[in-house]
């Protein structure tokens, strides 16, 4: 059935639909098989099928007499998956709707799992229907979220009531039910149904879970008193559904009268989303609601003893006050104590631009507001900058993002709506437009088309120079941040004022922008740039991936210039960057070799790292030529800490054994290596019986004695 | 008629005057409208201040006018407006009826009192039944119950009808704006709302003091 619809209107759909309806009431013997041929079409995309479909579930499960007790259980069960749907689209009237058919249904399915066994399915598709309506109620759902969580107190009230029918069925039905009679005793209820129908060793139906879930609802809904605003429509709602808890669930009567006991209207405070009028209006009455509550529980014995006496206080407190303004014009009446709340919203915020100028896109405070006359082009450009970094310091990261994120809103809005632009904006767009695509020219006198999309020009293709000048300013940079002493840590605590009292710009506008900066991060981010940044995945094949590594080539020699300018000084940061550049081919190449190899031993080819051998190479020759005899530390050290060696490495402090002044340093590296460095220990010790063959007398005795010890 | 009205009552003591009134002027405006008394009898006024005429609720209007101009004190009944607060009752609906047997009525969407006293009376009422009946198959409604105090007597009765009109006409208009002319939902679903259009109406008519709150059948 629900294939061959495809090819009908929705309106002859609607048409076979009212048919089957009729034939359904007409004839109740068939009504099952239309309901299920008709749960097929709720997930119809047009909306006025499923409306439709919802409307006829409605009225199917919601007083009628038309289908058969078991028929509607057996119904009630096929429908669990249709309402589970349903459940999550979103329109109120829809939402409504379900909500009520929900209601009778989970009735039905509860005491049906409740009676039959191995309902493990049906139980979690109820669970599932159950959790989502319940979670519904402390949202706004269907309703989006506004810009604040104040005003979401206040809206959809109208659902938040709804639901509240269906909460308040479920803790009746998940809780053990004694009914208080008129001289204050209870007693285990007549003929309704409850958690004491069901079997206490109930395999699905656990006592404990449900009444710990049922305790858990009745504090979802309480939480509404601890609000400091009042919303008396709902608080009104709740106090009404709170006597069916206080008839039938003693049990929680202390938890209900204790809050009562405690609420005051005086203590809360005047909602930025209405009028004092309305906050006075508001108190009086939510107050009573309360009145009307505690006289109802009081007179129908519902009142445990220990409350009696403070509910008894409460009441004749509330009837004074009542009292005291019945007559009286409401509005006049002085309340120096009231207090607003604190606002965390906008007062503008409103996704959709009125009028369309920048003035309106970007304002979030009212829009009538004095302050947004000043000009702020009269105030001197440093100030400026110095007034929107504090603000951006101060502003709460929540709030900020939720203000873009309106006025991108309203941006989206004023693009895709067929406003006509205001012509400051529609002139931009046009020039811009030119800019990019001069055949448009043609479209008409403005060239602007409402109906596009604007989107920015792609960015030009750089060629190759112009690259390679962009590297070079890069670099540039990067090597200014090293020596620039006026960037320092943030940690580094100092006062942000240069001597003549000015604020420094540049380092204030690094303490937001780049709040993790250390002193070395530069080198960091370059040696990444060299070997990661530049590197793809073609092996270097491609004329791309050779310009590239052109590049990082360009950065690697920046790098090794840096440091031949004071060796010394610099091991660290060479350190730093070879283990960074033999990391980074290491991983890449052996990525490549796992991808080449499919077979299992692929993990055990030997990786190499050419880049690396090159530069560390480079590195080391440039160095030993520079070494003084009392540099020793810093070249065992650094041959400690390179990531990788081999023999081609190792052989390069052969010359530093060959000059009588610094050949200790070449010795005790090779010691040091073989001791600590095992895969190149075979390496050094070839090195010693080379340089035991040598002719010069010192330098043989030598080698040849560390050789006969570690041979 | 007017199209999707509301289903509306009006209630006060005795359904006579104040609820009465306002049930003639509301269905005048064309609105769905029903009313009722909360007292335990209808208790209109007799010869001497203790010695009211009472009738059970039930009692045809036309009976009670036919009872009332037999009487002795026809003419006083005359000059406090009683024969003619009657005459326009039996034009409005056949008797007065109780609130708290109205089931018969079916549910209504907004209860208006006119007195404080009927509105913790219908609140109460409402709230009993929320326990006291149990159809499994039937689901609660959603009830606005409003009071807006009146003096029984016939120039405020007829001020309050007036008032009431004005406060139903500004929820039926409220309920005809449309959805897609807004940008926040929120400010066309009347439990949101309903607070500012109180606070509006109260404004204009600080002579009759209100009550609000939400209930269920």
């Amino acid at each position: 059935m629900s294939t061959v619809a495809k090819e009908f209107k929705p309106e002859q759909i609607i048409e076979q639909l009212d048919q089957a309806r009729t034939l359904a009431f007409s004839m109740p013997d068939t009504y099952p098989q239309v309901l299920r041929q008709i749960l097929n079409f709720v997930h119809n995309p047009d909306k006025s099928i499923q409306k439709w479909c919802v409307k006829f579930l409605h009225e199917s499960f919601v007083k009628n007499d038309k289908l058969k007790q078991h028929d509607k259980i057996d119904l009630a069960l096929d429908t669990l998956d249709s309402l589970i749907f349903l459940s999550n689209v979103k329109d109120i009237d829809t939402f409504e709707s379900v909500i009520d058919i929900s209601s009778v249904i989970y009735k039905l399915v509860f005491q049906y799992v409740a009676e039959n066994v191995g309902c493990n399915q049906v139980w979690s598709k109820l669970t599932e229907l159950k959790n989502s309506l319940v979670n519904k109620f402390q949202s706004n759902y269907p309703l989006e979220p506004s810009d604040n969580a104040e005003h979401d107190m206040l809206r959809n009230i109208h659902t938040k009531v709804e639901l509240l029918k269906f909460i308040i069925i479920v803790i009746d039905y998940q809780s053990q039910t004694n009914v208080v009679n008129a001289n204050g005793d209870s007693t285990p209820p007549p003929d309704t149904f409850s958690l004491n129908k069901v079997s206490s060793t109930h395999a699905l139906i656990k006592y404990s879970n449900m009444e710990y879930e049922s305790k858990s609802l009745l504090d979802l809904v309480l939480k509404v008193f601890s609000y400091d605003i009042l919303i008396p429509p709902l608080l009104s709602a709740i106090l009404n559904h709170c006597v069916i808890i206080m008839k039938r669930k003693p049990q929680y009567a202390n938890k209900i009268l204790n809050i009562i006991e405690n609420y005051d209207t005086n203590t809360k405070f005047q909602s930025n989303y209405q009028s004092v009028e309305s906050f006075k209006l508001s108190k009086k009455y939510v107050d009573r609601a309360l009145k009307i509550f505690i006289q109802h529980v009081l007179r129908h014995n519902l009142v445990p003893s220990n409350y009696q006496n403070s509910l008894n206080k409460k009441l004749t407190m509330l009837i004074d006050r009542g009292n005291d303004i019945r007559k009286k014009n409401i509005f006049n009446i002085e309340e120096p104590n009231i207090k607003k709340r604190k606002f965390e919203g906008f007062l503008n915020s409103a996704k959709k631009i009125k009028t369309i100028d920048y003035k309106n896109l970007y304002c979030l405070n009212d829009v009538d507001n004095e302050l947004n006359n000043f000009d702020l082009t009269t105030v001197p450009q440093n100030i400026l900058v110095s007034m929107v970094i504090n603000a951006l310091g101060k502003a709460s990261v929540t709030k900020l993002s939720k203000a873009l994120e309106i006025i991108g809103e309203r941006y989206t809005d004023a693009v895709e709506s067929n406003v006509v632009a205001a012509p400051t904006v529609k002139k931009e767009i046009k020039q811009e437009r030119q800019g990019f695509d001069d055949e448009d020219d043609e479209d008409g006198p403005t060239g602007y088309d409402p109906d596009s999309v604007y989107t920015l020009p792609p960015p030009t293709e750089l060629s190759f120079q112009e690259k390679k000048d962009h590297i070079s300013i890069i670099i540039k940079n990067f090597f200014n941040l090293a020596k620039n002493a006026n960037i320092v840590s943030v940690e580094d605590k100092d006062d942000s004022k240069t001597q003549n009292g000015e604020i420094n710009v540049s380092k204030e506008l690094t303490k937001i922008a780049i709040k993790s900066w250390k002193k070395d991060s530069w080198i960091i981010l370059l040696t990444r740039l060299a070997t990661r940044g530049m590197r793809s995945a073609d092996e270097g094949k491609s004329p791309d991936d050779r310009a590239n590594s052109e590049i990082s080539d360009m950065i690697r020699n920046a790098i090794f210039d840096y440091f031949l300018d004071n060796i010394h000084g610099r091991i660290d940061l060479i350190i730093e960057w070879l283990n960074e550049e033999w990391y980074s081919e290491k991983v890449f190449n052996e990525e490549i070799a796992i991808k080449k190899t499919v077979s299992s031993d692929g993990l055990h080819i030997q990786i190499e790292t050419p880049i690396y051998n090159k530069w560390a190479g480079k590195v080391l020759d440039a160095m030993i030529p520079f070494l003084e005899p009392n540099d020793r530390k810093i070249f065992i050290r650094l041959m400690s800490d390179l990531p990788y060696l081999n023999e081609d490495l190792v052989g390069r402090i052969k010359s530093l054994c060959l000059d009588p002044v610094r050949s200790k340093i070449g010795f005790l590296s090779l010691q040091f290596l073989i001791m600590y460095r095992p895969p190149v220990k075979q390496a050094c010790i070839n090195i010693l019986q080379e340089l035991s063959n040598s002719d010069q007398e010192d330098l043989k005795e030598e080698a040849s004695k560390l050789h006969a010890k570690y041979k | 008629m007017v199209t999707d009205s509301l289903k509306i009552c009006t209630v006060c003591a005795s359904n006579n005057n104040r609820s009465m009134e306002a049930h003639k002027q509301l269905k005048d405006a064309g609105y769905d409208v029903k009313s009722f008394g909360t007292g335990s009898a209808v208790r209109l006024p007799g010869p001497s201040i203790d010695k009211p005429n009472v009738y059970e609720f039930g009692t045809p209007y036309e009976d009670i006018y036919n009872d009332l101009i037999s009487q002795n004190c026809r003419k006083m009944y005359e000059a406090n407006g009683l024969i003619h607060m009657l005459d326009r009752n039996r034009h409005v609906k056949p008797a007065p009826e109780k609130w708290h047997s109205n089931s018969y009525a079916g549910k209504f969407d907004l209860v208006i009192t006119c007195e404080e006293r009927c509105f913790d009376s219908v609140m109460d009422d409402l709230m009993f039944r929320m326990y006291s009946r149990n159809d499994e198959s039937d689901v609660k409604q959603i009830v606005h119950v409003i009071n807006v105090d009146i003096k029984d007597d016939n120039e405020n009765a007829l001020l309050g009808g007036k008032g009431i009109l004005k406060l139903v006409t500004m929820i039926h208009e409220f309920r005809q704006k449309k959805k897609d002319a807004v940008e926040d939902e929120s400010d066309v679903i009347l439990e949101d709302q309903m607070m500012s259009i109180l606070t509006e109406w109260q404004k204009e008519n600080t002579h009759l003091p209100t009550l609000y709150g939400i209930s269920y059948y």
